[in-house]
């Protein structure tokens, strides 16, 4: 049997992709993305524990998981298209969509 | 017992202020009437209250009339409100009444053509009788402060009465706002004095009640000299500052702004005269020190002097008789001051005579200048200035004015029966008495004795040029448009004053020598009075007077001596001095600029940068701590989202770092 290890470490892995994608790239999509990868991560986690201690609560909170993912994704690409249709932009480090600090 | 009803003399004429100026504009005359009529009664309840206190047991065993109720306390500090009735009190409010209602008689033809403005006018001259009467009738020196206050306040509201009038021109408008203003703040120079004195005087004596102070002074000056003669010259820095006396006299003349019957209620029933009352009021405190005495009539006589030297050769009307007020109110301190040196020395009697001298002065000065400013008013009225070059020859026109105004000069100049005369030269002789009797330091007395002398020879002459310049000779540019005399309710006025100005002097001869006692010290009236013809001095003073009225009338009617000669036609070096007041008003300006203006700029810098300063530097530093880290939000997202990781990696971290100090799982 595949040690748990395995999937915990790909876990893991997945997870700091994720993270390096949302601090460094500046284009809105590829964050938007990169945060699915940090969910996943943590959705593998839930999977691969309830696979090893038979306990089929973490199955289903993966579902309940993933179908929040798809509504929350759904909100952000809205909002990325009207800040596109405004701003004609999806840089995050472009000036024409920091106005809004201070 | 009318005398219990006392506070119903300054009261009417409160009432009458407030009655005046709420519905006064609807009355006839914007309330003129309602203002004589309060003056009316407080003369006639004045008049009650002096024959009751005269025939009465306490005016035979020289007791005042007293009553006090008790107003509140300080700690251990009593103050109380009430009345102080004496001979002083009683010849006080009866020429004070009597005066200022023929002065609002008078007011009725001259203001008449104020308007609207009548009303403000006739309720503020009401608030100012009630001033003094307040004053007069005060049983201690706190409520005589409050009404010397009221007094202050409205000398300043009528000075600058005619600060809005601009049928003269603004320059007239902005005169008589400053010289309101000025009128306030060097009086207040003094009063703050006043105000020290009063503290100190608490302090000593516990109370502020008449019959306290008079009844231990004796003991509390045993015990604490330097404090007392320190309390007593600081009342007299309110005299100084109130009855225009040397150096804080230079706001009188600058009050003429005002209306000319203004004027004659500042400069003869009220204000000024405040300032000698009190002097007199304090007569048993100031005879304690002689040497306070002695600087009270060093201060007096240099007034007299310097005063008179001003009018010599001032052209205004008004301002010949400004200056005459404040040189014959240096008489009356003179005369006090003497009086006091004396008595401290141990003359009571003489002192008892030059306390009598002041008064009788103030008196007959009152009569006399009330007559002089008035009938200066009519002169003005008729001719529209109060350049006596423009005028001339106005006899003709105006005789009632021209004549009673004569009986004004021959009084303030010292000709026999007219009552300046028996009132000056016992004054002169008073500081005679104090050279003959004094110490080493009594030498000033001959000074001061020498500068009366001059004085009494400047007054003659100098009246007496106003009186030649303005009814004799050609009639000059405004003289020649003169209408003829003023109207009865002004020339009634003039009329009354005029016999008063006659025979005021002889009110020595019939009981005022009684009504002036101080201290229970009486003196001989009669005698007094007929001893001055005995005395080789009196006859040295009408000379001077009469040579000065003669040369008066050489230079300026007959013509044959020319003043410009003397001058070196306005060139001299003596001409300037005096046109420029012994540069006196340049004085207060540098006083007031460098000293004033210095140290409010030192209070300014202090307001602005070290109070204002530690606010200001407190919220800024507040705002630029904010400021300076509001930039942390910098609006890039991934900013925050790795501070978030940050943060939970380190709180992650901890959390296993405790746990494994803990012992794990």
């Amino acid at each position: 049997m595949i040690p748990m290890e395995f999937f915990l470490v790909l876990a893991a892995i997945l997870f700091c992709i994720g993270a390096y994608g949302v601090l460094t790239k500046s284009n809105a999509i590829v964050v938007l993305m990169c945060i699915e990868l940090m969910l996943n991560a943590a959705n593998i986690n839930f999977v691969t524990f309830a696979a090893y201690n038979y306990d089929i609560t973490g199955q289903a909170f993966v579902i309940m998981s993933i179908s929040v993912a798809a509504a929350e994704v759904a909100v952000g690409i809205a909002i990325l298209l009207n800040a596109y249709k405004i701003r004609k932009t999806t840089e995050l480090n472009d000036a024409e969509l920091t106005t809004m600090r201070w | 017992m009318i005398a219990e009803y006392t506070w119903l003399v300054p009261f009417i004429p409160m009432m009458c202020f407030l009655i005046i100026g709420i519905i006064g504009k609807k009355t006839p005359e914007k309330g003129g009437y309602i203002a004589i009529a309060g003056a009316l009664c407080s003369f006639i309840i004045a008049v009650a209250i002096s024959v009751e206190y005269l025939t009465g047991d306490a005016f035979a065993n020289g007791d005042p009339i007293t009553s006090q109720i008790e107003w509140f306390h300080i700690g251990d500090y009593t103050i109380h409100l009430g009345y102080y009735v004496d001979g002083l009190t009683c010849a006080m409010m009866l020429f004070s009444s009597f005066i200022s209602t023929l002065i609002f008689i008078y007011s009725i033809g001259y203001m008449h053509d104020q308007g609207e403005r009548k009303n403000r006018y006739y309720a503020e001259v009401s608030l100012f009788l009630t001033g003094m009467l307040g004053l007069i009738v005060s049983s201690n020196f706190l409520e005589l402060f409050i009404f010397w206050e009221v007094m202050g306040l409205c000398s300043y509201l009528l000075i600058g009465f005619w600060s809005f009038r601009h049928d003269n021109g603004d320059e007239a408008s902005a005169n008589a706002a400053s010289a309101a203003k000025k009128a306030f703040l060097v009086t207040r120079m003094g009063d703050v004095c006043l105000m020290g004195g009063l503290f100190i005087f608490l302090n000593l004596f516990m109370s502020l009640d008449y019959t306290t102070l008079f009844d231990n002074a004796a003991a509390v000056y045993a015990q604490d000299p330097e404090l007392m003669t320190l309390g007593l010259l600081l009342i007299f820095g309110g005299v100084i500052g109130k009855s225009a006396q040397f150096p804080l006299h230079d706001w009188l003349p600058d009050a003429m702004a005002g209306p000319t019957t203004v004027s004659s209620l500042i400069h003869a029933a009220t204000m000024v005269k405040a300032g000698v009352y009190l002097v007199a009021r304090a007569f048993p405190l100031y005879v304690m020190d002689e040497n306070v005495m002695l600087f009270v009539g060093i201060i007096g006589g240099v007034t007299a002097f310097i005063a008179a030297t001003m009018a010599l050769n001032n052209m205004n009307i008004k301002k010949v008789l400004a200056y005459s007020t404040i040189s014959q109110l240096g008489y009356m301190i003179l005369a006090l001051g003497a009086g006091g040196y004396l008595w401290a020395l141990g003359y009571e009697e003489l002192g008892a005579l030059g306390f009598f001298a002041g008064c009788f002065h103030m008196i007959n000065h009152a009569f006399f200048k009330a007559l002089l400013f008035m009938g200066s008013g009519s002169v003005i009225h008729g001719t529209g200035t109060e350049d006596m070059r423009l005028m001339g020859g106005l006899f003709k026109k105006m005789k009632i004015t021209a004549t009673t105004m004569l009986f004004g000069c021959l009084a303030i100049a010292g000709i026999p029966i007219f009552s300046g005369f028996w009132s000056k030269d016992l004054v002169i002789d008073i500081a005679m008495h104090a050279f003959e009797h004094g110490t080493d330091a009594s030498v000033w007395f001959i000074i001061l004795w020498v500068l009366a002398v001059i004085t009494a020879f400047m007054t003659a002459f100098y009246m007496f040029r106003m009186w030649f310049m303005t009814f004799m000779g050609e009639p000059r540019e405004n003289a020649q448009h003169c209408h003829g005399e003023s109207p009865k309710t002004m020339t009634m006025p003039l009329v009354i004053l005029a016999i008063f100005a006659l025979i005021s002097g002889l009110f020595m001869f019939f009981g005022l020598d009684k009504m002036l006692a101080v201290m229970g010290v009486q003196i001989d009236g009669a005698e007094e009075g007929l001893a001055l013809f005995s005395n080789m001095f009196t006859y040295l003073t009408l000379i001077l007077a009469v040579v000065g009225i003669a040369i008066a009338y050489l230079m300026y009617v007959k013509k044959t001596v020319d003043p410009g000669k003397f001058n070196k036609h306005g060139d001299s070096w003596l001409y300037k001095a005096l046109t420029q007041r012994w540069w006196f008003p340049d004085l207060y300006n540098q006083i007031s600029w460098k000293l004033g203006y210095g140290v409010a700029k030192g209070v300014n810098y202090i307001d602005r940068q070290i109070v204002d300063g530690t606010v200001n530097g407190l919220s800024g530093a507040v705002v630029g701590g904010g400021d300076s880290l509001s930039k942390v939000q910098t609006g890039h997202v991934q900013d925050y989202s790795s501070i978030v990781l940050i943060g939970i990696s380190a709180l992650a971290v901890i959390f296993l770092i405790i746990v494994a100090q803990l012992g794990g799982f």
